[in-house]
């Protein structure tokens, strides 16, 4: 058999998987853009968590969450900040602005839609503001399972030299 | 020692559990080859730009190999993929013990966080890895489609 048999497997399987990637709506490009991990120092942890928050996760991982694209993610800041500069595909949440009462349903209605289960990265400007912290919180007491807290921020999103999303041109 | 492991009944088991193991371990990652990336990510052991072709091919693969097991046809290099794969995974997980790497182990399913700890899937591996060495071993050439 020597190698035969294992190589002929190892093209069957690359030509299906090929083939099937190119008609699939799961399709991924063959090359993904993963950085490598060398600038990352771990996830920046505030010191106002709490055991019990949930997770924090640092901007590789952030980097991945976005472009595999399975996670929402939702910046905390005000709305002004928001437009000015934000990671693409982010939603508005901002915390300040958030209502007394029925916090649920208010996050309910921002979220619109997004199943519970689905993951949800909290951010906002960087390691000065604790918007995404407590907005995790929040997301999490109201029954959102799988969030995610990218406490580095939209700062060190730019910094690491991503896209950034500008809806309105403001002064630096 | 030779009869048992060369035993009809005994091989055609090892077949079914160690082909539907990866059979049933490739459905997720087909369909969400994303998720499937993601995981594969997470043990930092792959370079960047060969991660979504892994997580594309593999999974074929591991079918491929789940189904020609357990029908008995190109049974030899199935077996020698299914060990292979077999020794990469349980060093892969292995890797994430001594390097304290609290992942998602991306075996059977994806998108949640890490339930089961790294040692559970090692220790679920090094199970199956007797099957599939016995089959590797194994004489036994009853019930294949085709005997090769």
């Amino acid at each position: 058999m020597a190698l035969k048999q294992p190589l002929i497997l190892l093209v069957l399987a690359t030509v299906i998987s090929l083939a099937v990637n190119v008609v699939s709506p799961n399709s991924i490009p063959l090359v993904g853009k993963y950085r490598s991990l060398s600038s990352g120092n771990g996830p920046i942890i505030p010191p106002t968590a709490e055991k019990g928050d949930p997770p924090f996760i640092d901007v590789n991982q952030a980097q991945v969450e976005h472009e595999i694209g399975s996670a929402q993610f939702v910046d905390a800041r005000e709305p002004e900040e928001f437009m000015c500069g934000t990671i693409p595909g982010s939603i508005n949440i901002p915390f300040e602005h958030m209502p007394e009462g029925d916090l649920g349903r208010y996050l309910d209605s921002a979220l619109a839609g997004v199943p519970r289960d689905r993951a949800l990265v909290t951010f906002c400007s960087g390691e000065e503001c604790d918007l995404s912290l407590h907005l995790g919180r929040n997301l999490y007491t109201y029954g959102y399972t799988n969030v995610l807290i990218f406490f580095g921020g939209s700062r060190e999103w730019e910094k690491f030299g991503f896209e950034i999303e500008r809806r309105a041109e403001c002064g630096s | 020692m030779r009869q048992l492991i060369d035993n009809d009944y005994l091989t055609m088991l090892s077949r079914l559990l160690v082909g539907g193991m990866y059979i049933v371990a490739s459905v997720y990652k087909i369909i969400e080859p994303a998720s499937f990336a993601k995981s594969i990510w997470q043990y930092h052991l792959v370079p960047g730009s060969l991660i979504n072709l892994m997580a594309l091919i593999l999974p074929w693969l591991e079918l491929l190999i789940g189904l020609a097991i357990i029908i008995g046809i190109a049974y030899r290099g199935s077996i020698w993929w299914a060990n292979l794969l077999l020794i990469v995974f349980i060093a892969a997980l292995a890797s994430t013990i001594v390097r304290g790497l609290d992942i998602e182990c991306g075996c059977f399913k994806a998108g949640q966080s890490a339930t089961e700890p790294a040692w559970q899937s090692l220790v679920f591996d090094v199970a199956a890895m007797l099957f599939a060495l016995q089959l590797w071993f194994s004489r036994s050439k009853k019930w294949m489609l085709r005997r090769a």
